[in-house]
């Protein structure tokens, strides 16, 4: 019972524990706010990542692209893991911004994505971005405005190489006129010598933002058709750059992108003999993680940076808790003599003094949560209040790709640093708690000693 | 004296301020790491923006011809060391071989004014290894137009190293390439290929394609991400793809290289308004056209860039700025425990004849002793983690196989690796006032303390 009570009875007299549960409550509280923020925004990121990419990708570097990929997409769709499957094209294009008949904003560099629409929803995000044409994807490359023009999609920074475009939703009516490079299958310039360019008008029918700076800066969607023919993708056997895939709910990504790798090797296999079967062994398949690695891995390096840096701060509250339970012990040397006088084991009077420190962790840990909890919840509105009465923006949305500063608290984080804090607390009351309990009645309680 | 004595005696027998010191250490480390790095990054950029086209840039907003004698008046004034055109193009699509096309954006420059601007020779892979100044010539080729490539078109750093293979990539020099852009193929083409405002019906079949065949003369590399992935060509073959109907050279961009020290902002208006005669007497130029035209120093050019990444410091500083404030906890706890220990050595000194101020010294004294002690251990190993922290990171990535900065992300192939002593300096006179606040509670209560109390037999 006494392992019990003195813990608490030290916590309570000794106000000098006070600063103990408050540096911990502290530590605490910022790894908590800090992690949280910074998970939102990765979290965040990388599910723009994911909704723009699909699960897994089978593609080639080349602007040439691969052959035969009707053939691989009838084995993928009919294949149980995987839910569905898109082709694409893309390709760097010359983009010419017309606005009028007398305004036009030359050669801006764009990347074109071809696409069959209802295909690319059920494998991304392309349906929800939309902002016109959400209930109705397989129109959104037709104009009323413009019945004679194919239609394409833009977004919201793309249409910012304009200087007047503004950041509303109203679709501006322009059009693009839309350049490439053909290539053959050999990868020579197709249609050389003939003076014109292959160029084509788009009439802009949506916009549909992604919410991340490198794919909104330029991308074009046009229809499959279109981009296949604008890229001179439809000459000789049909090509395309990009196979996006999405996996059934219950499959594992890595799994799932192991088996794709199994179809897409053994498609090779039989394949590769074929007229510019040399094109598919340039192929690779990744995941979603390892299409974006530069990105991802970079976000995941900061994060863990950050909690590397918090844990070598989570020393000094170590170093106080050990200090604090240090001076209690020296003061409390008489309690530690009558306690092994009348019975009590080392190891229990080492419980006591651990007991002290576990208390110190939970309180400190429990009130640090709490603080941060409540500060997590009103996150937003202190920024707007300080925005309001400072003039200080902590969140630029046109810097993140966030609009609010996330405060979703993660169950398995916000449990993973309490449990951290109450440990680091155990840690700093060990070595006082061996010291207590080596220590020998008959030191602590002879006359001389008291 | 005894002050002194008093400290030493602490130190020595009381091991726990061994621990105080550890934590300032730790905290000072920590912040030093951190301000050095953004900062380091910071001044990166700075550099970087003014690297190529120098300290001022001027972008008169549109293609200008004859400005010759304005760069020749520029030179005259004082604190201008140096003076180039640039001709920025538009974006293009380079053919490096068989299926290899890249999109590109590439710049006129001229070689030999261009390299009084910056440092052209350094940058140049071929021409750093050899004593001719930097050319568009390419050896063996002398009727070939020769451009620049910029590493990061012809190859990709190493996934594990994130470096190049520079022995391979030489071997690419001589190399013929491809370049392919468009241009309006129209009589009144001024305001072409800029952002028009002609009052001509543009249709796509106006628009031809130029394709130019080129060899590469040289391999940039700066270790900056975006001039790495830039084409360099010699100013007067950009005018032939995109102006062959004007006689002269025309140019959009031009930059200016200012002799240390010189006081920017005051040649920046220096300039203005040369450029404001000049557009005006020389051009022709309306008022209301010569507005658009930016002038400005490298500096402001990043700007608003530069502000979102000092504000993201100043918050990532602030929060560890608060958990360091632990430190001063740790410091009153260890304090306030020496102080309880050594009541009867206070007892005595009083007793002896001094005054509390003459306490409260010796524990305020050793409180701003351990924070120097703290904070001169932290700046130490700050600088050995800055000054090394790219051997770190090598080893990180040898060990872990884990690599924490690519150029690809951070823009720089290298970690910025400068102490900033100026943030430095304030965070060791913190941490020194820090230990000195966490000391004063203690040594005020030592003060407090009553000799008869303490001293007496019972």
């Amino acid at each position: 019972m006494y392992k019990l009570i003195l813990p608490f009875r030290y916590l309570v007299k000794k106000r000098i524990t006070l600063l103990a549960v408050l540096a911990v409550a502290l530590c605490v509280f910022v790894v908590i706010v800090v992690m949280t923020v910074l998970s939102g925004l990765t979290s965040g990121i990388k599910d723009k990542y994911h909704s723009f990419i699909g699960d897994c990708v089978v593609g080639s570097k080349s602007l040439v692209g691969f052959v035969y990929y009707e053939e691989f997409l009838d084995r993928l769709e009919s294949a149980e893991f995987v839910q569905a499957a898109s082709p694409v094209i893309k390709s760097p294009v010359l983009v010419n911004v017309k606005m009028s008949a007398d305004r036009m904003y030359t050669n801006r560099m764009g990347q074109l994505m071809g696409i069959d629409p209802i295909r690319h929803s059920r494998v991304t995000g392309f349906g929800k971005w939309l902002k016109h044409h959400r209930q109705n994807v397989s129109k959104v490359f037709t104009s009323p405005d413009e019945p004679n023009l194919p239609g394409c999609v833009s977004v919201h920074a793309a249409l910012g190489w304009l200087a007047d475009a503004n950041a509303d939703d109203t679709v501006p009516k322009i059009t693009f006129d839309i350049t490439s490079l053909p290539l053959t299958g050999k990868g020579a310039l197709a249609r050389a010598g003939m003076g014109l360019i292959n160029t084509r008008s788009f009439y802009v029918t949506d916009i549909a933002p992604v919410g991340l700076w490198r794919f909104d800066r330029d991308t074009i969607y046009v229809s499959f058709e279109e981009a296949q023919a604008l890229c001179g993708m439809n000459l000789g056997p049909k090509r395309i750059n990009v196979i996006h895939i999405k996996f059934k709910p219950d499959v594992d990504l890595q799994i799932g992108r192991d088996k794709v790798t199994e179809l897409w090797d053994d498609f090779v296999k039989t394949t590769a003999n074929r007229e510019y079967g040399d094109l598919l062994t340039q192929v690779k398949v990744k995941s979603w993680k390892s299409y974006q690695s530069d990105v991802i891995s970079a976000l995941d390096t900061e994060r863990m940076m950050m909690l590397f840096i918090f844990s070598l701060i989570g020393f000094i509250a170590v170093f106080i808790v050990f200090v604090v339970v240090y001076m209690i012990v020296s003061h409390k040397s008489k309690d530690i003599g009558i306690l092994k006088s009348i019975g009590a084991s080392s190891v229990n009077v080492a419980a006591v003094f651990l007991g002290f420190g576990f208390l110190v962790g939970v309180f400190g840990a429990g009130i640090g949560a709490l603080g941060g909890w409540q500060f997590l919840v009103h996150i937003n509105s202190i920024e707007t209040w300080l925005f309001e009465h400072f003039k200080f923006r902590l969140w630029d949305q046109s810097v993140y790709p966030i609009g609010s500063i996330p405060n979703q608290i993660e169950a398995k984080l916000f449990s993973g640093i309490i449990v951290f804090g109450i440990t680091a607390c155990l840690i700093g009351a060990l070595v006082p708690s061996i010291q207590a309990a080596r220590r020998r009645p008959i030191e602590t309680l002879q006359v001389s000693q008291l | 004296m005894l002050k002194l004595l008093l400290w030493l005696r602490y130190l020595r027998k009381k091991k726990i301020v061994f621990l105080s010191i550890a934590a300032v250490a730790l905290s000072c480390t920590l912040l030093i790491v951190v301000s050095s790095l953004f900062n380091g990054f910071i001044e990166a950029v700075e550099r970087a923006s003014a690297f190529l086209e120098g300290d001022i840039t001027i972008y008169p907003g549109e293609f200008v011809e004859g400005y010759e004698p304005f760069l020749d008046r520029l030179e005259h004034l004082p604190g201008v060391e140096a003076t180039a055109p640039f001709s920025w193009g538009c974006g293009s699509l380079l053919h490096l071989g068989q299926g290899n096309v890249r999109p590109v954006f590439f710049l006129g420059v001229e070689p030999v004014r261009c390299a009084k601007l910056s440092d052209l020779k350094v940058s140049l892979l071929g021409a750093a290894a050899s004593t001719a100044p930097p050319s568009f010539e390419v050896p063996g080729y002398p009727n070939d137009v020769g451009v620049w490539v910029g590493i990061g078109l012809l190859a990709e750093p190493d996934e594990q190293t994130d470096e190049y293979d520079f022995e391979a990539i030489k071997k690419l020099i001589g190399r013929q390439v491809v370049l392919t852009t468009g241009r309006w193929a129209i009589e009144e083409s001024e305001d072409l290929p800029g952002d028009s405002s002609g009052n001509q019906t543009l249709s796509a079949s106006d628009f031809k394609r130029v394709t130019t065949k080129l060899r590469i003369a040289d391999i940039f590399f700066t270790g900056h991400y975006w001039y790495d992935h830039l084409l360099y060509l010699p100013i007067g073959e950009v005018n032939k793809i995109l102006h062959p109907e004007e006689s002269e050279t025309v140019v959009n961009a031009m930059g200016i290289r200012l002799s240390q020290p010189a006081d920017a902002p005051r040649i920046v208006q220096q300039v203005k308004a040369y450029w404001s005669r000049f557009a005006e007497e020389d051009l022709g130029w309306e008022p209301a056209r010569i507005q658009f035209t930016e002038i400005q120093t490298a500096r402001q050019n990043r700007a608003l860039g530069l502000e979102i990444i000092r504000k993201q410091m100043r918050v990532l500083m602030l929060i560890l700025g608060v958990i360091c404030s632990v430190g001063v906890l740790l410091v009153f706890c260890i304090f306030y425990m020496i102080v309880m220990t050594k009541q009867k050595d206070i007892a005595i000194i009083k007793s002896c004849g001094a005054s509390n101020g003459s306490v409260v010294s010796i524990f305020l004294g050793f409180g701003i002793c351990v924070g120097i002690a703290g904070s001169a251990i932290g700046a130490v190993l700050g600088y050995i983690v800055i000054r090394n922290i790219n051997t770190f990171e090598n080893w990180i990535r040898i060990i872990f196989g884990l690599k924490l900065w690519r150029s690809s992300v951070y823009i720089f192939d290298k970690i910025p690796d400068r102490v900033d002593w100026s943030w430095s300096c304030w965070i060791i006179l913190a941490a020194v006032a820090a230990s000195a606040l966490g000391a004063l509670i203690p040594a005020i209560l030592a003060a407090w303390t009553k000799p008869v109390d303490i001293l007496r037999y019972e």
